[in-house]
């Protein structure tokens, strides 16, 4: 959701806010097949703009957050695949019901990255479910 | 922070509670994977033994097929296993061999009866063979090598050339090996077979006067060791040591192997 932040975004923060989470959107589908990807990636450009202003420190902050998450529910269902085209593993009910399961988070994930990228883009600030709370709590002005 | 706890637990909740509400679905019934695969391996062992049957010939004296099919019914029976499933083919060839299809196809070769001493030696290398069957070996080995898609290919009408030297050179890894060979036993065992005859089977065929011809044996590495490990598995165990043909009936197989 939208929401106030303490200092006005001027149109550099804005730009550099929103890209942390369109960085964040092409290396989650680049890093689809090898999950680590997407996390490194969000983590190099978290890096580089630790020192830049409150505004955009918190929204990549915010974007490496998210991809974190996922990072998780992603390389579980990178293994598991791995284990039945190279093991003994076989297609079961729950590993289907598990793939759907992480499409859907992953489609979630990428409409939320994409709203947090065009709000922010105009200078919103926007603080996404969870996320969101966990970024205040960790990035102080 | 309470809030976010909150929100993390809602989270997990959802996850796995998705997770959970669709597993019960039946996503394999309904996108048809298993019978899918039956197919593939029904198509891939008629393939095969038809490749098989070209380069020697069947064996179909009854003298020969229904003795060894007694010893098949038998161990099924004892180890609640399906007999009707197995399709029994016996090839005329001197070969020391036996080879496990996809479709539970079981090619037996005359030279393996030639060369069994025993009954029991006989036995317990069918006995490892159904083990390769049930435990899905074949198909394991040859997804794993070649790839579902590549078989799936390959039964409308591909080279067979590969999957044949797949499943009859250097067959399994050594961990499948050892679990048939100990499935093996333990087959023998519930059926009061003796076990001991296939770890002799396979010391006898290890040494080095053993013709070129043997195949079982040197498609099947490490035979000495294997031989080794069934003995340490059996070592302690109650072992009785039945026959399931008569002293007759069992010369009478060895005579009809020879004669063809």
């Amino acid at each position: 959701m939208s929401t106030p932040f303490p200092n006005e975004p001027g149109e550099h923060e804005a730009e550099r806010a929103s890209n942390s989470y369109l960085m964040s959107l092409v290396a989650h589908i680049v890093g689809l097949p090898l999950p680590i990807v997407n996390l490194v990636a969000t983590l190099i450009f978290f890096l580089g703009n630790r020192n830049g202003t409150y505004f955009t420190r918190w929204h990549c902050t915010q974007a490496l957050l998210s991809q974190a998450s996922l990072l998780f529910v992603n390389s579980y269902g990178f293994w598991w695949t791995i284990g039945i085209i190279f093991r003994d593993n076989t297609v079961t009910n729950e590993y289907i019901a598990y793939m759907i399961t992480v499409f859907l988070i992953n489609v979630a994930e990428v409409i939320a990255t994409m709203y947090a990228a065009i709000v922010t883009r105009k200078g919103k600030h926007v603080e996404l479910w969870f996320y969101g709370d966990i970024t205040n709590a960790i990035c102080k002005p | 922070m309470t809030r976010a706890f909150l929100q993390l637990a809602a989270m997990i909740a959802v996850f796995f509670g998705l997770w959970f509400g669709l597993s019960q679905i039946d996503w394999v019934g309904i996108l048809r994977i298993e019978s899918g695969k039956e197919a593939t391996e029904e198509k891939l062992g008629d393939l095969l033994w038809d490749t098989f049957k070209q380069q020697d010939e069947e064996l179909r004296s009854s003298e020969v097929t229904s003795r060894l099919d007694s010893l098949i019914q038998f161990v099924c029976k004892e180890n609640n296993i399906d007999a009707k499933e197995i399709k029994l083919h016996v090839l005329q060839n001197d070969d020391v061999n036996a080879v496990t299809l996809p479709d539970h196809h079981l090619v037996v070769y005359s030279g393996l009866i030639k060369a069994s001493d025993s009954e029991a030696e006989l036995v317990g290398v069918i006995c490892h063979e159904i083990a390769h069957m049930q435990k899905n070996h074949v198909m394991k080995k040859l997804v794993k090598e070649i790839g579902l898609s590549a078989l799936i290919g390959m039964t409308s009408g591909g080279n067979t050339g590969r999957i044949i030297k797949l499943i009859s050179s250097s067959a399994y890894d050594r961990e499948l090996e050892t679990e048939a060979d100990l499935t093996a036993a333990d087959y023998m065992l519930k059926a009061d077979l003796d076990p001991e005859a296939l770890a002799n089977f396979l010391y006898k065929l290890s040494s080095d006067d053993v013709p070129s011809q043997v195949y079982w044996v040197s498609t099947h590495p490490e035979s000495k060791e294997r031989a080794k490990a069934i003995i340490e598995y059996i070592e302690g165990k109650d072992i009785t040591k039945n026959q399931i043909l008569s002293a007759d009936s069992w010369k009478s197989l060895k005579a009809a192997a020879s004669e063809n």
